[in-house]
């Protein structure tokens, strides 16, 4: 595939259910090829821009072009996009080769193609021996790869996934984020993926569009956005992180300067530096955090006194109180070892200025 | 809930299925007396009640009457209440109310009422009094018991199901087809059993109705005017076993589908 034009081209859509806006202005690109997930809590417009696409809802405003051709006001059934269900949807009176045959009889195929284009997608996903059984009498992760099956047979241009792991135990979903990645990457299909979970999105995705309030809070790569996150709603959301709120002091060559309770402290600013003098938010990753017998001679340093431990198994969270700082307190994830030394005395905490974002609030 | 209860509470059960179930079974034993009076003592027992009416022509044919006049009742109302089911459930427009209202008010007006103002109406509209008639008020009738249960079940159809049919390329004539009517299998097959025996039953609307020809129930009443016999609970007999059959059947089908289609 050497086709550089973008499969989805989404242009200013906008959706209003009443007074509520559920999608605010989404200007957005999807290249083929690409996994890409809408990451956010309920009611951010993720699940209202799968729809869009789906063809289940119609934008107020925008257009929605796919491979070249709009479709803002083409009804599902015309669209080359398919979709696996949160609930996965399977057609209970059909059996799994029913289900999966369903697509490909509305799209006019004769019998013997039928025939063998559901056999290769049921052996694809390992479900050859269920063809003959209904949704009923299967499990929740064979429901699920039917679920799939079923959406993939068609050969759309654009699958859509709405949280379909939701409804798997922690275990199976795992091994199913696995699974998804692997088929993604065989098919060379597009996928967008819609979740709430942040762990899920990091695992799977080439490209991560993080939702809030029906704007894209941040759009980029899993380690983009969880090295460098733009805004404060972004670090928060994506695994734990500590957040300094210090000052705008000012710039010392690429990185951002600011106060931090009376400590100077260097960082960089993917969303752009504010003036200086401004309240400002940094945010730190726990495993960025190191500890030093002396004074680091590099990057941000603070003496901090241990105040808690929490033994994780492979590594140790450790909480600090510095205070120099006020008695501002930092956690820092740290291997099991070095976790049980530290104690009594107090340590040297260093950090590059590189893995402290100033964060857009 | 202590002992003394639980026994007040089997002896009230038990009772109570005395208080149904002697009727019938009285009913039942004098279809087997070999005697022109109803009462005990028994003396003799004999089968002749049965071998008559197996034998009577006119028995026999409006018994055929009176399962003819269910069977296209019952497809009428089905179809009707399928369609006005579908029409009404999960969809909100002006005047809803109103329409599902007047939809369920045949089920609660009085039969005598309905029966006297169908007889009315019929006359002016010009039907004859027989057959039409009869199908027509049990198909009025029955109306309202089909689109209840076949919107019960509706309501119970994920609203993914006919998204999931459209998106893979099914317009909304062929996803209600194959999705829809399928799902609502269950509910229709139990509301065209339910108006089978319903309009079987009836009584009122086929005696005002009705022309020479009568239908089971008038039979019955008929033959009660010129004295009870034997005779009248033989095929009173005959019409409990087949209805009761009728509908547990369809009671435990209906049961085993709804089990085996759930999503």
């Amino acid at each position: 595939m050497t086709d550089q034009t973008p499969l989805v081209r989404i242009e200013g859509v906008s959706k209003h259910f009443g007074d509520t806006v559920a999608l605010d202005n989404l200007t957005l690109d999807i290249a083929r090829g690409e996994f890409v997930t809408f990451l956010g809590p309920s009611g951010c417009g993720k699940s209202t821009t799968l729809r869009i696409l789906g063809g289940f809802e119609r934008p107020t405003t925008g257009r929605v072009i796919l491979d070249g051709q709009d479709v803002t006001t083409q009804p599902p059934e015309k669209r080359q996009v398919n979709m696996v269900f949160q609930d996965y949807a399977l057609f209970p009176h059909m059996t799994v080769g029913q289900n999966i045959s369903f697509g490909l009889e509305l799209k006019g195929m004769d019998k013997t193609s039928i025939k063998r284009r559901s056999d290769e997608i049921m052996a694809f996903l390992e479900l050859d021996a269920f063809g003959d059984r209904y949704p009923a009498q299967l499990s929740g992760g064979q429901r699920q790869r039917v679920a799939l099956a079923r959406a993939l047979a068609p050969d759309p241009a654009l699958l859509l996934l709405d949280e379909p792991l939701g409804a798997l135990d922690a275990k199976l979903r795992g091994q199913v984020q696995q699974e998804l990645k692997s088929i993604q990457r065989r098919t060379n299909k597009t996928f967008f993926f819609v979740t709430h979970d942040q762990e899920e999105a990091l695992t799977m995705s080439d490209r991560i569009v993080v939702m809030n309030k029906g704007r894209v809070e941040q759009d980029g790569t899993p380690e983009d956005l969880y090295f460098h996150p733009a805004s404060r709603f972004v670090a928060e959301f994506i695994g734990e992180t500590n957040l300094l709120s210090g000052e705008m002091r000012g710039h010392d060559g690429d990185a951002v300067v600011m106060d931090w309770f009376g400590q100077t402290l260097r960082g960089h600013a993917p969303a752009g530096a504010p003036p200086e003098g401004a309240p400002i938010t940094a945010s730190v990753r726990l495993e960025k955090l190191g500890f030093h017998a002396s004074r680091p001679e590099t990057g941000n340093a603070v003496q901090g006194k241990v105040v808690g431990k929490t033994f994780l198994g492979s590594r140790m969270a450790v909480d600090l109180m510095v205070e120099e700082a006020q008695g501002a307190t930092l956690r820092a994830f740290v291997d099991a070892e070095t976790g049980q030394t530290v104690g009594a005395d107090p340590v040297w905490i260093g950090w590059d200025s590189d893995s402290m974002a100033v964060l857009r609030d | 809930m202590n002992r003394g209860n639980r026994i007040l509470l089997s002896c009230v059960y038990w009772a109570f299925v005395l208080y149904v179930f002697v009727p019938l079974i009285l009913m039942i034993l004098m279809g087997f007396k070999d005697s022109k009076f109803i009462g005990f003592p028994i003396k003799s027992w004999t089968l002749d009640w049965y071998t008559g009416i197996f034998a009577d022509a006119e028995i026999l044919s409006t018994l055929g009457y009176s399962a003819a006049i269910a069977v296209l009742a019952t497809l009428i109302s089905v179809a009707v209440g399928t369609w006005i089911a579908v029409l009404l459930e999960g969809r909100k427009f002006w005047g809803r109310t109103a329409i599902f209202g007047m939809t369920v008010l045949p089920a609660l007006v009085p039969g005598i009422i309905s029966a006297i103002a169908f007889r009315i109406y019929a006359r002016y509209l010009g039907i004859e009094p027989g057959m039409g008639a009869i199908v027509w008020a049990h198909a009025v009738h029955n109306v309202p018991f089909v689109v209840l249960v076949v919107m019960a079940r509706l309501s119970t159809l994920p609203k993914s199901q006919l998204e999931a049919a459209r998106d893979l390329g099914a317009d909304p004539i062929i996803a209600f087809l194959r999705i829809t009517l399928p799902y609502l299998v269950p509910a229709i097959l139990g509301a065209s059993i339910f108006c089978l025996l319903l309009s079987f039953d009836d009584f009122v609307r086929s005696f005002f109705l009705g022309g020479y020809e009568p239908t089971l129930p008038v039979l019955i009443f008929a033959k009660l005017k010129s004295g009870m016999s034997p005779e009248i609970n033989a095929i009173a007999t005959v019409a409990l076993v087949l209805t009761a059959a009728i509908g547990i059947w369809a009671e435990r089908f209906t049961r085993r589908m709804n089990k085996d289609t759930k999503a």
